[in-house]
């Protein structure tokens, strides 16, 4: 069995932008942190659609909004929501531990 | 790192012309502007119909006919706001409201929206916007573009070769695999709602639909086509946004009736922003714009300044 990757600490927690999303830069990848109502959730940063940066896009509840298609994705397991968006986007692993938000990757 | 592709609005947080904060202010969303905007909206519904009601059996029909078609046409407006999920916070409803404004106008809300995303993608890029309207070559073809005869062409085409089963090269370019299944479904359930509402009207012997809807579709058209002609036409067919898309600033009664995108450059700018938020946004954005301080009329003005100026080259 493959052994499970470790916790990665990624931003401090108090720097995430509240019921919104925040963008953050980890080595090559470009991810996306997600403060909802029911936790913190990461995906990738970039649109499986258009590639579009979806930080910029509107944030509500569970569903982010591609800025530029309006293509939607639940941050919760990255299925998508609505059109043009059709595949899942991915997403990581992620919990606040100790102040730092931490993921999977 | 892999980059993001460049759009409009990474373009004008990059420039500074729009901040992060100032973007998610734009960006909230909220029910109850739609709602009260839609309020009155059935409100000029009912006044438009009945003013055909009124004049049914004089030539007035025919005035009250377009007046309430100008009404109905602006159906497309609304659809388009729902395309982008800006009308309702509540996603659902945009989808709901969008599908009956497709039925009312004729254009299938699924295929409109894998369509329009491509017009965003690659807005007045010749060969690749599906939605570019090109510059009339002569006097003609701009006024036979205005009737809106190749317009319905074009549309009632495009709805029986989806309901038969067939999608164009355009077409399988921006609607995935995945989707063509339901673009077909939506086609022929819409050819079948049409179907059964004639039915109806034929075994009742109500002829309503004709006066209330058709001819009112019909003659109102034409004001959409010279409407949709402001938004990009004449501009220059370029991928920079703040050269290929017009707004125009037109007066209350306009704005009302097309959901506020008479402020097109705005909407190309931040597709994300709702209709209510769009006049504020144009306050930031205006100087970094194409702005026709003239509205629509001074738009075709300028349209026809660069027809009559060309050579005509339709061989007509």
């Amino acid at each position: 069995m493959a052994a499970e990757k470790p916790w990665r600490d990624v931003i401090d927690a108090d720097a995430l932008e509240k019921n919104w999303v925040t963008r953050v830069d980890v080595g090559p990848r470009r991810l996306a942190i997600y403060d909802t109502p029911s936790g913190i959730y990461a995906s990738l940063a970039l649109c499986n659609h258009g590639g579009a940066d979806l930080c910029d896009g509107y944030f509500d509840g569970h569903v982010i909004e591609c800025p530029l298609h309006q293509g939607a994705f639940d941050v919760r397991d990255g299925k998508p929501v609505s059109a043009p968006a059709t595949r899942n986007m991915r997403v990581f692993q992620a919990r606040v531990h100790n102040g730092k938000v931490q993921l999977r990757l | 790192m892999t980059d993001a592709i460049v759009t409009p609005l990474t373009q004008a947080l990059a420039e500074g012309k729009l901040s992060r904060a100032e973007l998610k202010s734009f960006m909230q969303r909220s029910d109850a502007p739609a709602f009260r905007r839609l309020a009155i909206w059935v409100l000029v519904l009912v006044a438009t119909t009945t003013l055909i009601t009124l004049a049914w059996n004089s030539w007035l029909i025919w005035p009250a006919m377009f007046v309430h078609g100008v009404v109905l046409v602006h159906h497309f407006s609304l659809q388009h706001e729902c395309v982008h999920y800006t009308v309702f916070r509540t996603r659902w409803l945009n989808d709901l409201v969008g599908q009956i404004c497709g039925l009312i106008i004729i254009l299938p809300h699924r295929f409109f929206r894998y369509e329009h995303c491509d017009h965003h993608t690659y807005t007045q890029t010749a060969g690749d916007d599906p939605e570019l309207i090109s510059l009339p070559q002569s006097l003609g073809a701009y006024l036979w573009y205005l009737t809106a005869i190749p317009y319905w062409r074009g549309k009632f085409t495009e709805v029986f070769r989806h309901a038969s089963g067939n999608l164009n090269a355009v077409e399988k370019r921006f609607i995935p695999k995945v989707e063509h299944a339901a673009v077909f479904r939506d086609a022929r359930m819409m050819l079948g709602v049409y179907g059964v509402l004639l039915l109806g009207s034929i075994l009742t012997g109500w002829s309503g639909l004709i006066w209330y809807w058709f001819i009112p579709l019909i003659l109102g058209e034409p004001v959409m086509r010279f409407i949709r002609m402001t938004e990009h036409v004449g501009r220059p067919t370029v991928p920079q946004m703040s050269e290929n898309t017009r707004t125009n600033l037109v007066s209350a009664p306009w704005r009302f009736l097309c959901w506020n995108m008479n402020f097109h450059a705005e909407h190309h700018y931040v597709a994300s922003v709702p209709f209510h938020a769009l006049p504020r946004l144009h306050e930031k954005l205006k100087d970094h714009i194409f702005v026709e301080p003239g509205g629509y009329l001074a738009a075709h003005r300028d349209i026809l300044r660069q027809i009559l100026r060309r050579p005509d080259t339709s061989g007509a």
